[in-house]
């Protein structure tokens, strides 16, 4: 908690412009929102100008979101149909977070490329 | 020379290649400074890759596999999972007669005579020991032998979760599983790095690239990714698959596809690597023959999953009807061209989609989660009756019933006089309800031709006439196997057997 007070500091202080403008250019997911979380808090030591932060990638998601096997596991309901977007028939859990998941813009589905009709049957829209 | 760039010193081995080819004697080699070597260097990771991958790094070679996706698989792992073995155990388990003649004769008459007889030798003569490398692997498939279309006999192993990831898993954990193997996703090849004599000695490619399905031509427009340079000690294999997907070069081929046209291909399948080994020097072989798939639906996108139904269901054991007429247009299991070319004139201009349709026994065949999954998606229908089948598709009701007692006539008889279609054995016709319907449509599937390829796998040169040193290729990145049109279920036999090949020669 210290350590994502002090980023948050951080961030406003050194990106030299408010936090408002900021969370406008690079909107959260409102779960991540209702979190508080911080631009360091996933940038983690990539300076202090945001327009230069790369993408985290899964060592990023996972150092919360922990293993592929675990969100799995949490989605297991939907092996029934073999639809588990974390452990799909055609995949496993392999796929990186963000072929699906993108942080400051809109998610994808990428099932949605063959399977058009049925994911709307499988699941929400992806977080 | 020590400060050239290795743009430069790409150049250098290109134009070094060229003149060894004219026969000039260039004596300066100038070793790039490479990021990292292997024994092999694998392009692309479907069934070609995995073959070539797991049998060579079971030689005890260190092998690394590249892939531009973020996904491992291509078509392979969206693939329908029904791999063609002729002369298998499950074909002798289930008294089922073939032969080599059989198999020839299929497969040339579907390929209107193209194949190339060698390739085919090869795949015949190794299907098995294509076949026991996936089950070495894991692989698991079902007892019920599949008989796609222009089979003469049922040919074709399934897999047990009826996608060709059923077999790709296992061959992915295996490779893992051996010493000194990788697998780089997100990587791109762009550049085959040859040395003075044209022997390929590495890889020039793009890590951290991101694919992009929003450009139109993502081998050209996409500029991702870092530069790296990698040493393949004993070879190179290109497995990078076809490219219907490619909307720039499938055009060159047939000006008549557009830009929009449906393909059941994964959008990563694209020219561009293929292209790079023409550039080199790889002769092209068929390049514009590209086969449509017959089975599937303008009700879904891609291979969905209505071409199972009318895989292993409809085709086999029903019939398709013009809706215009309400009656039968074709041997609903020739070969794939001679149906997409048929579904294709009665389709026309005015989007007349055929209708595909069956009885209620046939689908007991299809895996039970696809079919509930495809019959909730609404791109497959249930009819108590024809006469509903008949309103729901605007069919003339007594034409329709009249079409389908002359079919169950014909079932009867075991003949049928109209097309020539190998009727069901067991003798199902089209008389239990409920009866099960679609439209149908035929998507780009298959590109028939590539780089040509000897039996040893080898990549033949146009400059030459000989195997580019250095060089292997497998699966749908080569042409000739198949000829003109591809049998169903030959593509997983040819990508197995030539990437196993390809991996022991390497
Ligand atoms: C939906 C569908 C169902 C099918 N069902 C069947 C079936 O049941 N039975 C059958 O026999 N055949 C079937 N086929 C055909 C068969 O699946 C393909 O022909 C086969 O998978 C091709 O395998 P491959 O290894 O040659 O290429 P792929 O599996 O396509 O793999 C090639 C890989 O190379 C990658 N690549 C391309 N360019 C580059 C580059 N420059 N750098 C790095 N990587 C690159 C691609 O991204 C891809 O992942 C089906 C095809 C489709 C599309």
């Amino acid at each position: 908690m210290i350590k994502r007070v002090l980023c948050l500091l951080f961030c406003l202080a050194c990106a030299g412009f408010a936090s408002d403008e900021l969370s406008v250019k690079y909107p959260l997911k409102p779960h991540h929102e209702h979190l508080a979380l911080g631009c360091a808090d996933c940038h983690e030591n990539q300076g202090d100008e945001p327009s230069k932060f790369k993408a985290i990638g899964d060592k990023g998601c996972l150092s919360c979101h922990k293993s592929k096997k675990l969100l799995a596991k949490r989605l297991e309901f939907m092996d029934v149909l073999k639809a588990n977007p974390h452990n799909s028939v055609h995949d496993g859990p392999t796929l990186y977070c963000d072929e699906c998941h993108n942080e400051h813009k809109e998610s994808t589905n990428m099932c949605l490329e063959c399977h058009e009709h049925e994911v709307k049957e499988w699941m929400g829209v992806t977080p | 020379m020590s400060n050239l760039s290795r743009r430069n010193l790409l150049k250098i081995s290109a134009l070094a290649a060229a003149a060894t080819a004219l026969g000039a004697n260039q004596s300066d080699s100038n070793a790039p400074s490479w990021d990292g070597e292997y024994d092999v260097i694998v392009i692309g990771s479907g069934f070609a890759a995995h073959a070539a991958a797991v049998k060579s790094a079971m030689r005890g070679l260190s092998v690394l596999m590249v892939e531009k996706m973020g996904r491992v698989g291509g078509n392979s792992v969206i693939n329908g999972g029904i791999f063609c073995v002729p002369l298998s155990p499950k074909q002798k388990a289930q008294g089922i007669n073939d032969s080599r003649e059989l198999f020839f004769k299929d497969t040339l008459k579907a390929g209107r005579n193209l194949n190339n007889p060698a390739l085919l030798e090869l795949i015949f003569s190794r299907a098995n020991d294509a076949l026991n490398l996936t089950l070495e692997c894991g692989a698991e498939y079902r007892d019920f032998l599949e008989q796609s279309g222009g089979h003469s006999v049922p040919r074709g192993y399934k897999t047990s979760n009826g996608t060709g990831a059923g077999i790709i898993q296992p061959m992915q954990a295996r490779f893992k599983s051996l010493p000194n193997t990788e697998v780089k996703t997100r990587t791109k090849f762009d550049k085959f790095i040859t040395d003075d004599s044209g022997r390929v000695v590495g890889v020039e490619v793009r890590e951290n690239y991101r694919f992009d399905n929003k450009l139109f031509d993502d081998d050209r427009e996409n500029k991702s990714g870092d530069k790296k340079l990698y040493r393949a000690k004993k070879g190179v294999v290109l497995a990078s698959g076809g490219f219907c997907a490619d909307k720039v070069y499938r055009k060159l081929q047939e000006p008549l596809i557009p830009d929009n046209a449906q393909t059941t291909n994964h959008s990563g399948a694209t020219a561009g690597a293929m292209l790079e080994a023409f550039r080199i020097g790889a002769y092209p072989v068929h390049v514009s023959h590209l086969q449509f798939g017959p089975w599937a639906s303008p009700d879904e996108k891609g291979y969905g999953l209505a071409s199972k139904f009318n895989v292993t269901a409809s085709f086999r054991y029903g019939i398709s009807v013009d809706k215009k007429t309400s009656k039968r247009y074709m041997n609903e299991i020739a070969d794939r061209k001679t149906r997409a070319d048929k579904m294709f004139e009665i389709i026309g201009k005015d989007e007349n989609y055929p209708i595909h349709f069956c009885d209620s026994r046939p689908v007991k065949h299809m895996l039970k989660e696809q079919f509930d999954k495809l019959l909730a998606s609404g791109a497959l229908k249930r009819f108590d009756t024809l006469d509903a089948l008949a309103a729901e598709y605007g069919l003339n009701a007594s034409t329709l019933k009249q079409t389908v007692a002359q079919y169950n006539e014909y079932v009867k008889q075991g003949k049928d006089p109209d097309f020539g279609k190998i009727l069901p054995k067991d003798g199902t016709d089209i008389s239990v309800p409920p009866f099960y319907a679609m439209r149908g449509v035929p998507k780009l599937h298959h590109a028939m031709g590539g780089v040509a390829i000897n039996n040893k796998a080898q990549v033949l040169s146009s400059i030459t006439n000989e195997p580019i040193a250095g060089l292997y290729a497998a699966g749908e990145v080569t042409g000739g196997t198949h000829g003109a049109s591809r049998l169903g279920s030959n593509a997983i036999l040819d990508c197995l057997v030539c990437g196993m090949v390809a991996g022991e020669n390497v």
